[in-house]
């Protein structure tokens, strides 16, 4: 079972885990078995606390962009009165962006979660992959500068709103970003490295991949933990509620205070400094692991 | 039949095809569906009274994909258009296009 304490810190983790480049599901696989706790990926009462930390985090994310969701849904709406997406119409735009990105990695996430929770579960797989997630990263940055294409890169930045320029993306793009969250579900891998990593590549700058990046987040993490709220409110979760409930808690705040400092952050700066992290941790402990700590 | 009216047809039989199955999965029990469905297992599976319900979402969620296509494509500016071509940035053409 999980305590009170294990769950705080799990929940402090998994808010700050998910939306920095990092990976929440490698640091929850490696800090149990580095901390020596007895908690395994695929314990039911280890699902079942998850669902309460992501559905905390999906909620922040919800509430932090409160204001652009409510354009977004209204511009579907609108669209779909119309029966065109209208080039003046950035919300609508976005929107269906949105929608067109997040469908291929909800069916992957639907079919595939599972077996590939099952296979990926050990802590040394998760550390491997997140070294490897650090190597997509860096490889990202150095692709996007290789690779950007300088008059549509300069025209996208010419572009004053922020939806305005991920509008510009077309559908093929919003749908490779989306679906590289996919890689997300392999413990180790960061779902939004994954998308952040796809953006730069399709010629986003930094701030427009990570907020791209936070807005495709919100529904799929949301719906992945509607769908599972049945196991935290059932058996499954009995004796695990109360831990949940903390780590909730704690996942909210570091969430929120997360996003906020990566909005900021990828202002200025790029993804390098994560890939250096996932490169240098992934690399000591996988070699920690091998050598049997 | 033009070719422009051609997929639209097919993504609304496609749509109601998906989510009909999607409604197979939903009420029925792995063991009770159709052979070649994903899922399907035998009585004698540990498995075979569970309901594929993500199987289902899948389905249904490709379906309304479907009907979005559809719908799009035969609105304003679907219909004013000719040609099948990657709808990019800012052409205010559907996702379908």
């Amino acid at each position: 079972m999980i305590s009170y304490l294990q769950g705080a810190i799990l929940g402090l983790l998994q808010g700050i885990a998910e939306p920095f480049p990092i990976s929440s599901l490698g640091h929850g696989v490696i800090l149990p078995r580095v901390a020596g706790w007895d908690i395994h990926q695929n314990d039911k009462f280890f699902l079942s606390f998850l669902v309460a930390t992501h559905l905390a985090t999906a909620l922040v994310l919800l509430g932090f962009f409160w204001n652009d969701w409510k354009r977004i849904v209204g511009g579907i709406l609108r669209s779909l009165k119309q029966r065109e997406i209208r080039a003046d119409d950035p919300d609508a735009q976005l929107g269906w962006r949105l929608v067109v990105g997040t469908i291929p990695v909800g069916i992957i996430g639907l079919l595939a979660e599972k077996p590939l929770r099952h296979v990926f579960a050990s802590a040394p797989s998760a550390a491997a992959f997140l070294f490897l997630n650090g190597v997509m990263l860096f490889a990202a940055e150095r692709l996007r500068r290789r690779a950007a294409d300088a008059r549509a890169l300069a025209a996208m930045e010419a572009t004053a709103d922020a939806d305005a320029r991920l509008s510009k993306l077309t559908w093929r793009q919003s749908a490779a970003i989306g679906t590289a969250q996919a890689i997300g579900l392999i413990p180790g891998f960061s779902r939004s490295g994954a998308t952040m990593s796809a953006g730069l590549v399709a010629g986003l700058d930094n701030e427009d991949a990570a907020r791209f990046s936070f807005l495709l987040a919100t529904p799929i993490i949301g719906a992945a933990a509607l769908l599972k709220i049945p196991d935290l409110l059932g058996p499954d979760g009995d004796g695990v509620r109360g831990p949940a409930l903390l780590g909730a808690v704690c996942a909210a705040v570091t969430t929120f205070f997360a996003v906020k400092f990566l909005l900021r952050f990828f202002e200025t700066n790029r993804l390098t400094p994560f890939a250096y992290y996932c490169m240098a941790a992934g690399a000591a402990l996988t070699v920690a692991f091998a050598a049997g700590a | 039949m033009s070719g422009s009216r051609t997929l639209p047809l097919l993504a609304i039989f496609g749509g109601v095809v998906l989510i009909l199955i999607g409604i197979v999965y939903f009420i029925e029990p792995a063991h009770s569906l159709p052979s070649f469905f994903p899922g399907h297992v035998g009585t004698g599976d540990a498995a075979y009274a569970h309901h594929h319900v993500k199987h289902g979402i899948a389905a249904v969620v490709v379906g309304l994909g479907a009907f979005a296509y559809a719908w799009f494509s035969t609105g304003p500016a679907g219909s004013a258009a000719g040609t099948d071509t990657d709808a990019g940035a800012g052409t205010g053409h559907s996702p379908a296009r």
